[in-house]
C-alpha cells in the first residue's frame, strides 16, 4: 500500500514560505504485516490488558471526558488560520492529527488498552518493546487508561535489526482520570533506514498528570506529535524531549498543550542536536482556552547546531483566549559557545571531543529521567556507538 | 472589582472621524471594482509611460490568479466589487499650504499636519484619497540634493529611470494577491532620494488620509538612501469611520545603501472599517542599518509585517512595534527578516494589547540563510490581555540554515499582575491609575523611540484611562 497524508498541522497557520504549516508523509509500496501490540515483558497485577479492541470501544472509554470537553467549549473566535476543524472527529485530539486515525481505521489496526485500577499505583513500569526485523512494516495502537487516583508508567522502546529497512507507525492515546498520573516514556533507537511516526494524544481530568519523556535517536524520517488536553482543573502536563539527528535524518514534530481547566500547568522542554545534513521542524503550542484562569505554561527549546548544512525550523506558538494566564516560550539555537569551548580546551579537551561531550550531556540529561537503569545504559551505549 | 472598574476606555477617535463630504463637482471617483477598463482609465488619468501601463495590466491578471493566504484574518466581508480604486480632488497638487482647497486643508489642520511641518519636519507630503494634494520640502534640505516628491512626478520626470529601475523590484507583484492589486491600481505616494553622505537631521513625513467611503488607497512609497546617508521618514494614516469597508493596500520599498541608515516610523490609525493589507520591505546593504518603529491602532483588519532583507555583510535591523486591538478589530501584525550577509544582526521587539473582544496576533519570521555566517537575531514579543473576551496570539517562525548563527527568542503572554497593582496602590495610587500606569509602561519601549510629538499622539491614541466605579 501507499501512505500519503498530511500530519502535524500547526494549530494556527502561518506564512506558507516557511513550509511548516504541516508535513506530508509520502511512503510507497508498504506491506503492513503486523498490527498487534507486542505483549509487555511483565504486567503488574493492578494493570489489565485488553487486546483487539475497536475504535468504538475507545470512544466508550473517552465518552465522559469528551462530554466534559463539549460542555466547556466557549463560543469565541479561534485564532487566525485555525486548523482545529481539520482534526474534528478525533476521539482524542493527537499531535499528528486525524490522518493517523484514518490510517489506523483503514488498516483495521486493533487497539490494546492498558487499564490501571482505581487507587493503584504500579511499582514497576509496563515495558512494551517493538523490535523491527529487516523489511517489516508495522502499525500499532494503544490506549493507556489510568483510573481515578491511580498511577502507571509505560515504557515503549522501538529498535530494529542493524541496518534494517522498514516502517513503524504507532498511535498512543492516554486518559488520566481525576487524581491519576500517567508516565509515558518513548525511546526510539531504530536503524537509519526505518521510516517512523509516533502519534500521542491525551486527556487529563481534575488534578491529573501526564508526564512524557521522548528520546528520538534513530530512524530515517521521523514524525512525532503529542497533544495533551488539560481538561480538568489543576491538571498537569510535563514533557521532556531529547533528539539527536545526523546524516540526512529528518525529525518533524508537533507538540500542543490545550489548557482548558482552571489552574492547569504545562511545561515542555526540548533539547536537541543537529549534525551533518539533518533537518528538524519543531512546532510547539501552548493554547490557553477561555476559562483556563490561573493556568501557566512554559516551553523551552535548546538546539545545538553542529554542522553548516543542517536546517532548523522552529515554530513556537502561544494562543490565548484567557486574561488570567501566564504563558512563556524561550528558544536558544546555535553552536557551542566560545566560552564552553575555551573552558574545555583549558582542560585539555579538543573541540571534537568537547562536541561529543556536549551531545552526550544533552541527551543524558533527558535519558536520566527514565526510571529504568538498563534502558539508560542502552541509550548511553547507542549514543556512544553513533558518535 | 466590577466590570465597570476594570474597563479600559476606548480610544478617542473624534478628530479622526470627522467626515468631509466629497461632492461630484470637486471630486472625481472611479466606478467600483477592479477590471481591465478601470486599470486602463487609471493609467490614462496618470499619463503613465507605456511600461507602466503594461505593468498594471500584467499585475491585474496576476491579482485575479492568486489566492488569499489561508493563515490570516478573515476578509470575507471585504467585497472588492464595492471598492473604488481611485478617488481624487479635481484640484492639482499644491506646493503652498494656502493653495490647498479649503475643505481638504481643514481636514489636515485638524490632524495637526501643517503645525508639525512648521515645528519638526524637513518636508511633508499629504495624500487625500488617491492623490497627493500637498507636497513641500524645506529649502535647506533640497539644497543638500535630497529629492522628496510625489511618485507620479518621479515616474514621468527627472527620476523616471530610477523609478523604472526600482519600482516593485523589492516587492514583486507575485509576492501576494494584494501586492499584485497594488501594482495594478497604485496611485499617489512619495519618492525620496537621499544622496551619498547626506544626513537629513529632521524627519520627512507623509500623511495619508482616506476620506471617501468605500474607497481604496494604494499609495506607493519608494525611498533610496544612498551610501553613507541618513534619513528618518515618518508615515501617518487616518480615515473617518463609515459603515462600508475601505481598503488600504499600499506598498513601501526602501533601499538602504552601503553604510546608510534609515528609520521608518509609522503611526497607523485607520478607522475601524478599514482593511489594511499593506506591504513594506527594506533591502539593506553592507554596513547599513534599518530601523522600524511601528504603532498599529486602527483598522478593522490588518495584515502588516514589515520585512527586512539584510543583504550586505554587517548590515543590521531593529524593529520596535506595538499593536492595540480593541472591539471589532483583528490586527495581525509583526515583522519578517532574512539574513543573507555575514555578521548581520536583527532585533525584533514587539508589544501587543488586546481588549474588548479584539484579536491581536503577533506573527513573524526569521530566516537565516546558509551564507549568513555569524548572524545574530533576538526576538522578544510580549502580549497583554485586558479581559477574557479578547485574543492574543503569538505565531513566530524561525528557519535557520547555518550552524554559525546565534538565535534567541522569547515570548510572554499574560495579564496585569495583581502584585504590581497592589504595589502601586500601596504607594497611594488608585486601582484605575495603577492599571493605567502599568499599561503605559508596557507601551513605553515603543513611544520612547518616536519623536516627542508622535509619542504624544501615540499616548493620546492609547488613552488608557480607567473608568471610576
Amino acid at each position: 500500500m501507499d501512505i500519503k497524508m498530511n500530519v502535524n498541522h500547526l494549530p494556527a497557520l502561518t506564512y506558507r514560505f516557511l513550509k511548516a504549516n504541516d508535513s506530508e508523509i509520502d511512503l510507497k509500496d508498504l506491506y503492513i504485516e503486523d498490527t498487534k501490540t507486542p505483549e509487555p515483558e511483565n504486567i503488574p497485577s493492578s494493570v489489565t490488558v485488553k487486546s483487539d479492541l475497536s475504535e468504538d470501544d475507545v470512544k466508550e472509554i473517552f465518552l465522559k471526558v469528551n462530554e466534559k470537553i463539549e460542555s466547556k467549549k466557549a463560543d469565541l473566535p479561534g485564532p487566525n488560520g485555525d486548523t482545529a476543524p481539520l482534526n474534528d472527529g478525533q476521539i482524542v485530539r493527537t499531535g499528528m492529527g486525524a490522518a493517523v486515525d484514518n490510517l489506523m481505521k483503514e488498516m483495521n489496526v486493533p487497539v490494546t488498552v492498558y487499564t490501571v485500577s482505581e487507587g493503584y499505583k504500579t511499582e514497576e513500569p509496563v515495558v512494551v518493546k517493538y523490535s523491527l526485523k529487516n523489511g517489516s512494516c508495522v502499525l500499532g495502537s494503544q490506549v493507556i487508561h489510568a483510573k481515578k487516583n491511580s498511577e502507571i508508567t509505560v515504557i515503549m522502546e522501538y529498535d530494529s535489526e542493524e541496518n534494517a529497512k522498514g516502517f513503524l507507525g504507532i498511535q498512543t492515546r492516554l486518559l488520566a482520570e481525576e487524581g491519576a498520573k500517567i508516565n509515558l516514556i518513548k525511546v526510539q533507537m531504530l536503524s537509519e533506514d526505518v521510516m517512523h511516526f509516533d502519534d500521542v494524544g491525551g486527556i487529563c481530568d481534575d488534578n491529573a498528570d501526564i508526564e512524557t519523556i521522548n528520546m528520538q535517536l534513530g530512524a530515517k524520517d521521523t514524525w512525532g506529535g503529542d497533544r495533551i488536553t488539560l481538561l480538568g482543573d489543576k491538571s498537569i502536563y510535563n514533557n521532556h524531549t531529547g533528539y539527536l539527528c545526523r546524516h540526512k535524518q529528518t525529525y518533524d514534530m508537533n507538540y500542543v498543550a490545550d489548557q482548558i481547566g482552571k489552574k492547569t500547568e504545562s511545561n515542555m522542554i526540548f533539547r536537541g542536536v543537529l549534525l551533518d545534513e539533518a533537518v528538524k521542524t519543531f512546532r510547539g503550542t501552548l493554547d490557553f482556552k477561555a476559562g483556563s484562569a490561573g493556568s501557566v505554561g512554559d516551553e523551552q527549546e535548546d538546539t545545538l547546531l553542529l554542522s553548516p548544512d543542517v536546517i532548523n525550523r522552529t515554530m513556537p506558538v502561544i494562543l490565548c483566549q484567557e486574561e488570567d494566564v501566564d504563558g512563556r516560550h524561550g528558544a536558544s539555537i546555535g553552536q557551542l559557545g566560545d566560552d564552553v569551548l575555551f573552558y574545555m580546551e583549558s582542560r585539555g579537551i579538543d573541540e571534537e571531543e568537547a562536541k561529543r561531550l556536549m551531545i552526550r550531556a544533552r541527551m543524558e540529561s533527558i535519558a536520566r529521567m527514565i526510571p529504568d537503569e538498563a534502558m539508560i545504559v542502552r541509550i548511553q551505549q547507542y549514543i556512544r556507538n553513533i558518535l | 472589582m466590577s466590570e465597570n472598574e476594570k474597563a479600559v476606555v476606548d480610544i478617542d477617535r473624534s478628530v479622526y472621524d470627522i467626515k468631509d463630504v466629497e461632492n461630484e463637482q470637486d471630486f472625481y471617483r472611479m466606478e467600483d471594482g477592479f477590471t481591465e477598463d478601470i486599470v486602463m482609465k487609471i493609467s490614462e488619468e496618470k499619463h503613465d509611460p507605456e511600461w507602466m501601463r503594461k505593468f498594471r495590466l500584467d499585475c491585474l491578471k496576476l491579482y485575479n490568479s492568486l489566492d488569499m493566504p489561508p493563515w490570516g484574518p478573515d476578509t470575507d466581508e471585504l467585497d472588492m466589487n464595492l471598492i473604488s480604486s481611485y478617488v481624487r480632488s479635481k484640484s492639482d497638487m499644491k506646493g503652498k499650504w494656502e493653495d490647498v482647497p479649503e475643505d481638504i486643508k481643514n481636514t489636515f489642520e485638524r490632524l495637526g499636519i501643517p503645525e508639525a511641518e512648521r515645528e519638526s519636519l524637513a518636508g511633508v507630503g499629504a495624500q487625500y484619497d488617491s492623490e497627493l494634494v500637498y507636497h513641500n520640502v524645506k529649502d535647506e534640505v533640497s539644497d543638500q540634493g535630497v529629492v522628496y516628491t510625489d511618485m507620479e512626478s518621479a515616474l514621468t520626470g527627472e527620476y523616471s529611470e530610477m523609478v523604472h529601475e526600482y519600482f516593485m523590484k523589492l516587492v514583486p507583484p507575485t509576492d501576494h494577491k494584494f501586492a499584485a492589486l497594488h501594482g495594478a491600481v497604485w496611485s499617489g505616494g512619495s519618492f525620496v532620494y537621499v544622496p551619498k553622505g547626506v544626513k537629513v537631521d529632521i524627519p520627512l513625513q507623509s500623511y495619508f488620509r482616506l476620506n471617501a467611503a468605500g474607497a481604496g488607497q494604494f499609495e506607493h512609497t519608494l525611498i533610496i538612501v544612498d551610501e553613507g546617508a541618513d534619513l528618518h521618514f515618518i508615515e501617518g494614516c487616518s480615515a473617518p469611520k463609515y459603515n462600508v469597508a475601505n481598503l488600504h493596500a499600499g506598498c513601501v520599498e526602501l533601499f538602504v545603501k552601503k553604510n546608510a541608515r534609515l528609520r521608518y516610523s509609522t503611526i497607523e490609525n485607520w478607522s475601524k472599517n478599514m482593511y489594511n493589507l499593506n506591504t513594506k520591505r527594506a533591502l539593506v546593504e553592507e554596513g547599513a542599518r534599518m530601523e522600524w518603529v511601528s504603532g498599529s491602532f486602527g483598522s478593522h483588519t490588518s495584515y502588516l509585517y514589515p520585512m527586512t532583507i539584510l543583504k550586505g555583510d554587517h548590515s543590521q535591523m531593529e524593529y520596535t512595534g506595538i499593536t492595540f486591538a480593541g472591539k471589532g478589530q483583528n490586527l495581525d501584525t509583526g515583522a519578517k527578516v532574512v539574513h543573507q550577509g555575514k555578521y548581520t544582526s536583527s532585533l525584533i521587539s514587539t508589544k501587543s494589547i488586546s481588549k474588548s473582544g479584539g484579536i491581536g496576533t503577533y506573527r513573524s519570521s526569521v530566516v537565516i540563510n546558509k551564507e549568513a555566517k555569524h548572524a545574530k537575531t533576538s526576538v522578544s514579543c510580549d502580549s497583554l490581555m485586558l479581559d477574557s473576551i479578547s485574543r492574543a496570539d503569538t505565531i513566530p517562525g524561525m528557519d535557520i540554515r547555518t550552524d554559525d548563527a546565534d538565535v534567541g527568542h522569547e515570548a510572554k503572554i499574560g495579564r496585569i499582575s495583581d502584585e504590581a497593582v497592589f504595589y502601586l496602590m500601596s504607594r497611594g495610587l488608585s486601582e484605575e491609575d495603577a492599571r493605567a500606569m502599568i499599561v503605559s509602561g508596557f507601551a513605553n519601549p515603543v513611544s520612547k523611540e518616536l519623536p516627542l510629538e508622535y509619542a504624544v499622539e501615540m499616548n493620546n491614541l492609547i488613552k488608557l484611562e480607567m473608568s471610576g466605579g
